[in-house]
């Protein structure tokens, strides 16, 4: 069993965009709606950092538990949390719940994808693009494959864990006084 | 258009609600806490998705590679392709130069490729109205014009703006088709973001390219920027930067501007604008006094150090403080730093740059400084050292190369007549033209053919146009130009330039959009614009910024009607009447021409080896290392990835690491030329203008020796061999370019040693008597070019225009943003146009975040959003230079031909950046002028 997560080497994202660019490639979410997304906090002072915000895919995702209808569920084979689309009614639940403000509710959506109006939508690893596909495919999160300076990991926790380690490790040492 | 630039301009939430994301913090938390643990040895180590097949899962496609076509960095990418459609890329996890990463640009990449908004067929404006026209018609048109124009006017009347967004053949094409047009009237974009570079490293030690590959930077001991900010210019070299930094490296950013580069650094330094010499100096200074410099190094090696220093001396750190506002005790650690690596003894620091250090008056001398900076400690042509330049478009190292330039022919061969008699000789095997048909093709002016003088730059075209203040020396103004993949918004003083553009006979636009230069001229008609195909519809060679030559591969057909710029090249000169000189079928055959001729930077990469190294980064995942893109293993073992230039021959592995002499010639061993030489030289005896011997210690050669014809003698002949491979030589550790001195005093240059020269406008009046600005120059590539006269008149402008204004690069857009502004996902990120004014100054001029402002100087105002920011300090505005579609308040997206407007329009910055331009290349000043600001 593998359990999918992102872990963010924050000292090395430079808020490039990729991760948001290729996610949209990847998985045609339309404007207006980021199913990733580069948060900057401190701007423009020593000490600014960015960090990629996306859906976590929760051990236990408090969204699950908040939706009334029973939409989002989380796979035991992989612990992706998805949600399937047919059955959400856009109340917005799992938005006041997630703590990382991951649920997007598309709007102004046009033509084909008329019907997709304020249906929830999120990460799924791009197992599922914006319209969702009958076959799911394969778990290879686009955003971590593309970073520019692999500041983003994702995968089986299990794998990326040592490398998260290894690369944070250094950071929290020599140099990080003279930044701060 | 209007409607939806409107709509996405409301969207600038996502910016704001990064500001107020407040539940971050658990996350930040959650990140600090975890994760101390072992280092492992192992440094190439990725993600471990990375050996997940990232073949698709959709049947019936095929993978393709290619390389990315935004900045120099040359990352390598694979396009999905589906019945013949680009439906999306996957990474290309083996390209030792990005191991798949791209940035926001190069992750829309299918996005830009089938972009609806692209230009489809061929226009032309008839009474005010855009009409589509068939090819045929739209090439008899441009070629009987140019015809008409060349009989009435003189060749020199057609101006040819080149690009660096396409293939090396299809540069080295363009080059030779201006020749055959009898003009160096043709010049690109390496003209303003890097001529100075080239003038600047050329001149310090024969080449003017970035010394070491992006991925040596992980070897580095100190990694320090000035005018540089890549995270947001060249994102994946960040990958290379961050990781010398994990290792150990110090990073150190120095910018009038806290940069997202400076965000990820160890140490940011806050200078003026406009002072990198004296910051450079002050640096050395620290260094010399402390008797910190390598001397063995400097006796050996390099030529002119006490000259120099003699000059240098002046700038104690205290003088420096005053003139740059650095505290001394920061240039003397800077210095401490530089001269002992915190990361360990024996490592070697590089210095990078872009912009921020050409896009002076001064920009040659900053760029001189820098390396004389390298060349104090040795750096220069060590693993981890050397000077890092960071060229912008994707092949603009190669349209250099290929001297898309109105002063050289390719490879860097001069104007002279024997540099002419060796390309025709090139020329002449291909069709017979002979040097005494090419002359019959030029005019004549003041009794000089103009064949041998430098033509006008695109920096300022728009002067050979107007010819009123600034009256020109060639027969007849500017009457037609092609602006051929160029964006006219990068170049400063615009509101000139539209003057120009409204007054040329024909304006010709070749470029996959409408561009601007379509919209910018207010005028009926009198422009056609042409659909170049996409750099990803054609095939070619492209060289990044390290050297390094890729094979850039067809992904799909061209979309539309558009047709690759080499097929409308051909077309036109078949119309001119010498079609049989550009009778190429295919690319491979153009680049093999470019490998007979280009003995200056050897560039010997024929298609079948670049392709090879492709093929074996397909098939045996990682033969390239990411350490120092050497092949460990494999039938290519030994080869550098892009087999760097200068590649001697059909054997030699390339030459990642320049004038690296600790190495063998035949591994990738240099030395520095003995290009330079003064008026008692003789052949093996190179002298300086002074009389000092000008040859340096060498590889197994301690005298070091002049450069050698390939029968061994002295000379400098061997530039002039056609198709010759040196084998003989190299097999003896014999560089033919000669093994040489580098020089700290250039003495063919305006200031032998830098000197510090304020800006044409300064916020220092009291300093501008004291560091004076050149002066005035009559004939500056064809055009007069006032220096002191206005710096003078400018003196005290800052009582009226208080703040310091520079631009710069959105990560999100690239160059004139044609191309970005009109795909969506980009414009999502980046949807306007802003400034950048510091907090406090904005409270005293009752601005707050996102109103509209007006920022104004001597040349005109733009409108724009205020992004409030501690990012500038309280005295500097920022500005992104990317935006069109404003002149001074007022849309013109009007003028767009219907179905090609962009999605999202902004004032351009460079309708009010200065008047100045570098004293030796005419580089325009971008980076410092005085402006005021009020709200709109």
């Amino acid at each position: 069993m593998v359990t999918y997560k992102f872990l963010n080497v924050i000292e090395k994202c430079i808020d490039c965009g990729a991760c948001f660019a290729i996610c949209k490639d990847q998985n045609k979410v339309p404007h207006g709606t980021a199913r990733v997304q580069v948060v900057t906090i401190n701007e423009g002072r020593p000490g600014e950092k960015n960090i990629p915000v996306s859906c976590m895919h929760c051990t236990e995702p408090p969204c699950e538990a908040a939706c009334p209808v029973k939409a989002i569920y989380k796979r035991e084979e992989d612990g992706i949390v998805l949600m399937d689309k047919n059955k959400c009614i856009g109340c917005g639940y799992c938005g006041w719940a997630c703590p990382f403000g991951a649920p997007q509710y598309p709007h102004g959506l046009h033509g084909d994808l008329k019907e997709w109006e304020g249906i929830m939508d999120k990460c799924t690893l791009c197992v599922q693009p914006f319209v969702p596909l009958e076959k799911e495919r394969e778990p290879s999160p686009r955003c971590a494959l593309f970073c520019s300076t692999k500041a983003r990991l994702g995968g089986d926790i299990a794998a990326i864990l040592p490398v998260y380690r290894e690369k944070k490790a250094i950071y929290t040492s020599r140099w990080q006084e003279r930044v701060l | 258009m209007a409607t939806s630039t409107n709509s996405i301009g409301k969207n600038n939430g996502i910016r704001m609600s990064r500001r107020t994301f407040t539940k971050l913090t658990a996350l930040g938390t959650a990140a600090a806490l975890s994760g101390i643990s072992s280092v492992s040895a192992i440094q190439d180590k990725f993600p471990l998705i990375e050996s997940a097949s990232a073949s698709p899962e959709e049947p019936g496609v095929t993978l393709v590679k290619s390389t990315c076509s935004h900045c120099a960095v040359g990352c390598g990418f694979q396009g999905k392709i589906q019945k013949g459609v680009c439906i999306g890329i996957e990474p290309w996890l083996e390209n030792p130069i990005n191991r798949g990463s791209m940035c926001s640009k190069g992750a829309s990449i299918a996005e830009i490729l089938n972009s609806p908004l692209r230009l489809k067929y061929p226009m032309e404006k008839v009474n005010g109205q855009w009409k589509q026209i068939s090819w045929t018609e739209a090439l008899d048109k441009i070629a009987n014009k140019m015809k008409e124009i060349k009989a009435t006017y003189g060749p020199d009347s057609i101006f040819y703006m080149g690009s660096a967004k396409v293939s090396n053949e299809e540069c080295y094409l363009f080059r030779k088709f201006a020749a055959f047009n009898g003009t160096n009237n043709v010049d690109h974009q390496a003209r303003i973001c890097h001529s100075t570079t080239v003038a600047g490293l050329a001149n310090t030690w024969s080449y003017g390219a970035m010394t070491n590959p992006w991925n040596d930077m992980r070897h580095s001991g100190v990694i320090l920027f000035c005018g540089e900010n890549a995270a947001e210019s060249h994102p994946v070299a960040m990958l290379h930067i961050l990781e010398a930094k994990r290792r150990g490296a110090k990073f150190i950013v120095m910018d009038p501007r806290f940069t997202k580069s400076a965000a990820a650094a160890d140490m940011y330094v806050r200078f003026r604008s406009g002072t990198d010499i004296p910051l450079i100096w002050g640096i050395c200074n620290v260094i010399v006094n402390n008797n910190w410099h390598n001397k063995d190094f400097i006796a050996k090696r390099t030529y002119g150090f006490d000259k120099w220093w003699d000059v240098v001396k002046e700038y104690t750190p205290e003088v420096v403080e005053d003139i740059t506002w650095v505290p001394a005790d920061t240039i003397r650690q800077v210095a401490y730093d530089w001269a002992f690596p915190p990361r360990g003894e024996g490592y070697a620091n590089c210095i990078c740059w872009a912009m921020g250090a050409t896009q002076h008056t001064v920009g040659t001398n900053n760029i001189r400084s820098f390396a004389c900076l390298s060349l104090l400690m040795g750096y220069a042509g060590r693993p981890g050292g050397g000077t890092n330049a960071f060229r912008g478009h994707d092949n603009v190292q190669g349209s250099t190369d290929m001297c898309v330039l109105s002063h050289w022919l390719p490879a860097y061969y001069g104007l002279d007549e024997g540099s002419w008699k060796h390309w025709i000789g090139v020329w002449n095997r291909h069709a017979p033209i002979t040097y005494e048909e090419m002359k019959a093709k030029f005019a004549e002016h003041n009794g000089k053919s103009l064949m041998h003088v430098k033509g006008i730059t695109v920096s300022r075209w728009y002067e050979g146009v107007l010819n009123r203040e600034f009256p020109i020396n060639q027969p007849n103004p500017i009457k037609m130009a092609f602006v051929w993949g160029h964006s006219l918004n990068s170049i400063s003083e615009m509101k000139r330039m539209k003057e120009a553009m409204e007054q040329v006979e024909l304006l010709v636009g070749v470029d996959p959009h409408a561009t601007i230069a379509a919209s910018l001229a207010d005028r009926p008609d009198g422009i056609i614009i042409l659909p170049a195909s996409t750099q990803f519809e054609e095939e070619g060679s492209v060289t990044n910024s390290a050297r390094q030559v890729q094979w850039r591969n067809k992904l799909v057909e061209p979309l539309y009607e558009s047709k690759p710029d080499w097929w409308i090249m051909q077309e036109l000169a078949k119309r001119l009447g010498f079609g049989e000189h550009f009778t190429y079928t295919n690319m491979e055959d153009v680049l093999r021409e470019i490998n007979l001729g280009s003995n200056v930077i050897m560039m010997r990469e024929s298609p079948e080896r670049l392709k090879r190294q492709q093929l074996q980064c397909t098939t045996e995942c990682s033969v390239f290392s990411c350490e120092d893109c050497q092949a460990k293993s494999g039938p290519l073992k030994g080869e550098y990835w892009g087999l760097p230039w200068p590649c001697w021959n059909d054997e030699h592995p390339g030459t990642p690491i320049l004038y690296r002499n600790d190495i063998p010639v035949s591994e990738g061993g240099n030395e520095y030329r003995t290009r330079f030489r003064g008026p008692d030289s003789t052949p093996g005896n190179p002298l300086s203008d002074d009389g000092e011997s000008m040859l340096g210690a060498a590889y197994g050669y301690p005298e070091g020796y002049d450069e050698k014809n390939s029968d061994g003698t002295d000379g400098p002949g061997w530039k002039f061999e056609i198709d010759a491979d040196f084998k003989a030589l190299i097999a003896q550790n014999i560089c033919p370019s000669g093994a040489g001195r580098a020089r700290f005093r250039a003495w063919n240059l305006p200031d032998p040693v830098p000197v510090h020269r304020e800006p044409i406008e300064s916020p220092r009046p009291d300093l501008v008597d004291k560091y004076p600005t050149y002066d005035d120059v009559a004939d500056h590539f064809r055009v007069k070019c006032l220096y002191k006269t206005i710096q003078q008149e400018r003196k005290n402008l800052v009582n009226d225009y208080p703040y310091i204004l520079t631009t710069g690069r959105q990560v999100e857009h690239m160059g004139g943003g044609a191309e970005t502004r009109s795909c969506e996902y980009l414009v999502e990120l980046q949807p306007e146009m802003y400034a950048e004014i510091n907090p406090t100054t904005a409270l005293e001029l009752g601005i707050t975040h996102w109103d509209y402002i007006w920022v104004e100087t001597l040349r005109g105002k733009c409108k724009v959003r205020a992004y409030v920011t501690e990012r500038v300090n309280e005295q500097t505005i920022f500005m992104p230079y990317h935006w069109a579609g404003w002149l001074e308040g007022e849309s013109y997206a009007d003028r767009w031909p219907e179905g090609t407007g962009e999605l999202a329009y902004g004032d351009s910055c460079n309708v009010i950046t200065v008047d100045g331009y570098d004293r030796s290349t005419n580089m325009q000043e971008t980076k410092v002028c005085l402006c005021k600001v009020y709200k709109a």
